[in-house]
């Protein structure tokens, strides 16, 4: 959480007109207060949390924080942020004592007692209002979104993964992780006999029953089978390549350990499989473990020379119709450009999709110029960037579009 | 006990009672969701007590524990009833020789003697003093499908059985949730449900905890397990051990009448902290490389102790 102790102070400072009037104004402010921060709160949860304070003393404080936080906060990442606007929204101006009735309205405000109560009741229907208005659209909001089922801080969703550090890296693991799982269980529009399914298999069951003599007694029913795609990731690891691939790599470990079927290999100079050392629970572990078996880890580039050796050894047993290659790489190549733009083509003819992920693609003036690139532009279906989480979610998309 | 006279300190005792030690917070969680008839959502890391809360409020509330245990793939049918297509098909065939009644037989067959009621629908038709405890364990392996459903079934209280009609709850359950965070629950979920987030146990509850449930171990033993674990939660492992590795732990030691830490009982007993092979290679590396140094641990709980 990036947020300053300033602007938590001017949230609270907006909403204090509301305040002092009464306990249910003075939670809805509060609850306004969170989500002026950030924080998804509905009426409902508002109006709980009023509720709840019935049952509490709420003169104690620990009572009354955990009776607001458990109503109107859903998410761990947001208890530290309650608690900071806790402290600073139930803090009378004179004490360190909590403030929940009327008794001391701020002194600033003109005192014509019929005027203030008519202006409570509006400013309480307008906070009952936009809270109520703001949760439809919010519902709206995370319908629509299919796979970001974790939302990072927004600093972090944009972050270049060049310069991460070992917490935020941590963070980004966990949201690939998510990302790769929910690629990983898409349901395919065919269906498959199972034990527990949603409709009744007519022709299995029939044919199971004959040896009742005809009788239906075993139902066979059917469900939605988990599409299996193959994906065949490439990943550069040339020395230009070096502060991104980890994170690709660790993308990839994330589909390989949900999904079936994907398989993982490296290249620089030469090509090396290595589906097997990635099939570890330690990822970091295992990337030790890759980048002291790989030959010419943060060296040079040949991608046409890697490619053919893809094309010749792997593509025959790995790659079909029903294939999507990801190639993750920067596009600089020293080596021989007509061999790239052949290999290119031939992985094409073979595969369902191939995906080109470039992480350079994010820099405003970046034009994909590089021999290399632009030989194998033609070649790709997808031409994406990769630098932050962002365009992870955006990757997380496009493959699940294309999967199912 | 009375729901009716509950009180936060209440609620904390009886849990204390049965050995469940939990903070003020989470007391005055259960006792606000008894008192609102709002469901409870836990979350927390893997074994830090979360089923455990409505598995000893059972027993505080004598009543019953309904258990729902998610996983992927649950759907209706195994969560709140089914049909006993078998036995239907039996009493079809019965009446047949006999040939009885064919309308009176099709509205017995619907009836409540052929169904098969599964957990929901179970906690839903208790009848009884006091309401059952309803869990509903690791919601987030279960699909978005079923998360809809139990919506539906939360917000109401009330089942529909096409052939039957709708049942309604006669009485709340106490309904707890639990998450591990593989994925997010719906806001719409989450916005019906007090959130508590049970952290890993500070030294001094998680001593207690140990002390609690086993009440003749050392004090310095207990001492010395709770430091250890402390510490192996702020390094870095795949899997960080909850508490109920902490209890495992010191129950295997009891067992093996160890009554001091040393490196090789350590080395002996580590496949009750840590479940991964990767993990315990970790372990190892450490206790080598004197960053997990076991000295400094003694120390530290001697330090807890004065």
């Amino acid at each position: 959480m990036e947020i300053s102790d300033e602007t938590i102070g001017r949230a609270v400072e907006r909403f204090a007109p509301v305040r002092g009037q009464g306990t249910v104004a003075n939670v809805l402010a509060f609850g306004r207060v969170l989500k002026e921060l950030g924080v998804k709160i509905g009426l409902s949860q508002a109006m709980d949390a009023s509720r709840a304070l019935e049952f509490v003393d709420v003169a104690r404080k620990g009572d009354f924080r955990a009776a607001l936080s458990s109503n109107l906060i859903s998410d761990k990442e947001e208890l530290e942020l309650f608690d900071r606007a806790f402290n600073a929204f139930w803090r009378t101006r004179r004490s360190g004592e909590l403030s929940l009735e009327t008794s001391d309205l701020p002194s600033l405000q003109p005192t014509e007692p019929e005027k203030d109560s008519t202006g409570s009741g509006e400013n309480v229907e307008e906070l009952l209002e936009s809270l109520s208005s703001q949760e439809a659209r919010g519902d709206e909001e995370t319908q629509e979104i299919p796979i970001p089922t974790y939302s990072p801080s927004e600093s972090l969703a944009k972050k270049d993964f060049s310069d991460l550090g070992i917490e935020e890296s941590r963070a980004i693991s966990r949201a690939i992780l998510l990302i790769a799982t929910k690629i990983a269980t898409q349901v395919s529009r065919r269906k498959k006999r199972s034990v527990k399914g949603d409709e009744v298999d007519p022709r299995w069951t029939m044919r199971k029953n004959i040896k009742y003599g005809g009788e239906v007694i075993d139902l066979v029913t059917r469900k939605r089978r988990i599409k299996k795609t193959r994906v065949v990731l490439l990943c550069d690891v040339s020395g230009s390549m070096d502060c991104y691939s980890r994170f690709l790599i660790q993308f990839m470990y994330g589909l390989q350990n949900e999904l079936w079927g994907v398989e993982t290999f490296v290249f620089s100079t030469a090509l090396s499989r290595i589906t097997h050392l990635i099939r570890s629970k330690d990822i970091a572990g295992a990337l030790e473990r890759i980048s002291n078996s790989v030959v010419g880890w943060s060296g040079g580039t040949n991608i046409g020379r890697s490619f053919a050796a893809f094309n010749r050894e792997f593509a025959p047993t790995l790659v079909t119709h029903r294939t999507v290659v990801v190639i993750i790489s920067d596009g600089w190549d020293r080596g021989d450009v007509t061999l790239l733009e052949r290999e290119i083509r031939t992985l094409r003819r073979r595969c369902y999709k191939i995906i080109w992920l470039n992480p350079l693609l994010a820099s405003e003036n970046y034009e994909p110029l590089c021999k290399g690139m632009q030989a194998a532009l033609p070649y790709l279906d997808v031409f994406l960037s990769v630098h932050n989480l962002n365009s992870l979610v955006t990757l997380g998309r496009t493959l699940q579009k294309m999967v199912a | 006990m009375n729901p009716k006279k509950l009180t936060i300190e209440k609620v904390q005792e009886a849990l204390r009672k049965e050995k469940y030690i939990c903070d003020r917070a989470l007391a005055t969680v259960v006792y606000l969701s008894i008192a609102m008839g709002k469901p409870v959502l836990l979350e927390g890391e893997a074994g830090v007590g979360k089923t455990e809360v409505a598995k000893v409020l059972a027993e505080v509330m004598e009543t019953k524990l309904i258990r729902l245990q998610c996983y992927e793939g649950l759907d209706a049918n195994t969560a709140l009833y089914e049909w006993n297509y078998p036995k239907q098909m039996l009493r079809i065939k019965l009446e047949e020789v006999r040939r009885g009644d064919r309308d009176a037989v099709e509205t017995e067959i619907f009836s409540e003697e052929y169904l098969v009621k599964r957990p929901l629908l179970e906690a839903i038709q208790t009848d009884g003093s006091t309401p059952p405890v309803l869990l509903i364990d690791e919601i987030d392996r279960a699909d978005m499908e079923f998360e809809a459903f139990l919506l539906e079934v939360l917000s109401d209280f009330q089942i529909t059985i096409p052939e039957i009609g709708t049942i309604r709850a006669k009485q709340r359950p106490y309904v707890f949730l639990t998450s591990n965070r593989t994925r997010e629950i719906h806001d719409a979920l989450k916005r019906r449900c007090l959130y508590h987030w049970i952290d890993y146990p500070t030294f001094d509850k998680e001593y207690e905890i140990v002390m609690t449930r086993f009440p003749h171990i050392r004090e310095q033993l207990a001492r010395h397990i709770c430091a250890f674990m402390q510490q192996v939660r702020q390094m870095n492992f795949y899997k960080r051990p909850g508490v109920a590795e902490t209890l495992d732990w010191a129950s295997a030691l009891l067992t093996l009448n160890r009554h001091e830490l040393d490196e090789k009982t350590v080395e002996e007993t580590m496949g009750c902290v840590f479940k991964y092979r990767e993990d315990l290679h970790h372990l190892q590396e450490e206790l080598v490389g004197k960053k997990l140094d076991l000295e400094h641990i003694m120390k530290e709980a001697a330090a807890h102790s004065a």
